[in-house]
């Protein structure tokens, strides 16, 4: 569905304001959607990645992607251009998000960051989480990398996990946390 | 006791539960965004399920004709109605409720055996070393990827199995459901036996089974072939 829509965008060039080589895509500045309908299909994919990267869940991006939805097609403009409509999505994203992690957590865990420069691509950072998960994983020590990779990337049970390894399932739960312990230190001082 | 924090919140990450509320501190809350980030990592997890964007879109056009678009600025959803719309599918996704059709077991509608024409055989390959025979015991899978291809490979009372790891529907990477033993696709929410045969599938028409590759153990190696990489 969305692979075919960017294929149509990729055909109507429009007029090109930032030329952005990844993706491959070019914003169509000028043109506007028919409908809501079409404001749906066309960007209810991304919204839900973008929602699924920051809370790592379906259920609860579930919710998120439709709360966006609900939120702002009511009061948009349907005269509104495509990339102002994803920035408003965006937007919506951002606030929606963050009520959810004050509403669960009492604080911001993961935000949505509005001030990316238009890009082609309305949700840049997802094509990024391999990187940069590769990035934080590399700087682990082999057990601690091989436990994450087996129970978040690969979704074994801490059971098989422990199997895999060779190691009682006590000494896989402690060989967990302190790998995620040791990647969240790594990653805070490798981003920001 | 705040110590349980992060261990509860990940538990419930990698089962693939709604995140439950909690009062984590900096480094609590560092620790949970990079289980977040590793989760949201996984290959070919966060595509939209097919029947969640379909019913999202019914509910919306319910909430169009209900309220059409206003010259003012409508009240915002609050996120209780949404909830409530999306209750039963949460619900479901957070037990692992499978709604897809199981495919019936009856003898004329037996999904075709996928050893005869099911076996991919490259032009030219070569046996690749995917891991160690000592790391895969019985009952157990693994992924590889090769690059050229990648799949799953198990061990069963008879042996070494191999199978490709992309959906014989549209190509989406299927991702291990260790737990339930199967393999399963985020697009369209079909899943497949480590063995390679639909089991469960939303779809009009059945996806064939997945194609089996050749694998073998040599010297204490797990070999798959696969094409020979290209220069």
């Amino acid at each position: 569905m969305t692979a075919r829509d960017n294929e149509v965008r990729r055909l109507r060039p429009g007029t090109v304001r930032t030329p952005r080589s990844r993706g491959g895509l070019q914003p169509v500045t000028d043109a506007a959607y028919p409908d809501w309908d079409a404001v749906y299909r066309d960007n209810v994919t991304w919204v839900y990645r973008l929602m699924y990267g920051k809370v790592g869940n379906q259920p609860d991006a579930e919710d998120l992607t439709a709360e966006v939805f609900m939120t702002a097609l009511r009061p948009m403009r349907v005269s509104a251009t495509v990339p102002e409509v994803r920035k408003y999505l965006r937007m919506t994203a951002r606030t929606v998000l963050a009520a959810y992690w004050a509403d669960r957590m009492g604080r911001q865990i993961t935000t949505i960051d509005v001030d990316v420069p238009e890009a082609d691509d309305p949700a840049p950072e997802t094509g990024h989480a391999h990187d940069t998960v590769g990035r934080l994983l590399a700087h682990l020590p082999d057990n601690y990398r091989r436990i994450l990779e087996l129970r978040f990337l690969q979704s074994f049970s801490i059971r098989e996990a422990a199997g895999q390894m060779g190691v009682s399932v006590a000494n896989a739960k402690v060989l967990q946390y302190r790998a995620l312990r040791m990647a969240a230190q790594s990653g805070q001082e490798g981003t920001r | 006791m705040s110590r349980r924090i992060v261990p509860r919140f990940v538990e419930g990450l990698l089962r693939g539960q709604p995140t439950a509320r909690a009062r984590p501190d900096d480094a609590e809350a560092q620790e949970m965004r990079t289980a977040i980030e590793l989760r949201a990592a996984r290959l070919g997890s966060d595509s939209p399920r097919e029947e969640f964007v379909t019913d999202l879109h019914r509910r919306l056009a319910g909430a169009m004709a209900e309220h059409p678009p206003a010259s003012g600025r409508a009240p915002i959803g609050t996120r209780r109605q949404v909830v409530i719309g999306t209750g039963l599918a949460a619900a479901s996704a957070a037990t692992g409720l499978v709604v897809g059709r199981v495919l019936p077991r009856s003898d004329e509608q037996r999904p075709p055996t996928a050893t005869a024409d099911g076996v991919l055989e490259p032009n030219t390959g070569s046996w690749h070393t995917v891991g160690a025979g000592a790391d895969l015991s019985d009952g157990h899978a693994m992924t590889f990827d090769l690059g050229s291809v990648r799949g799953f490979v198990h061990r069963t009372g008879s042996g070494l199995r191999a199978v490709s790891g992309v959906c014989t529907h549209q190509g989406c990477s299927l991702w291990l459901d260790a737990a339930a033993q199967q393999l399963r696709c985020p697009c369209h929410s079909t899943s497949f036996s480590l063995d390679g045969a639909t089991l469960t599938h939303q779809l009009p028409i059945a996806p064939p089974p997945l194609p089996h590759l050749q694998v073998r153990e040599n010297n204490g190696a797990i070999e798959v072939f696969a094409p020979t990489e290209e220069a």
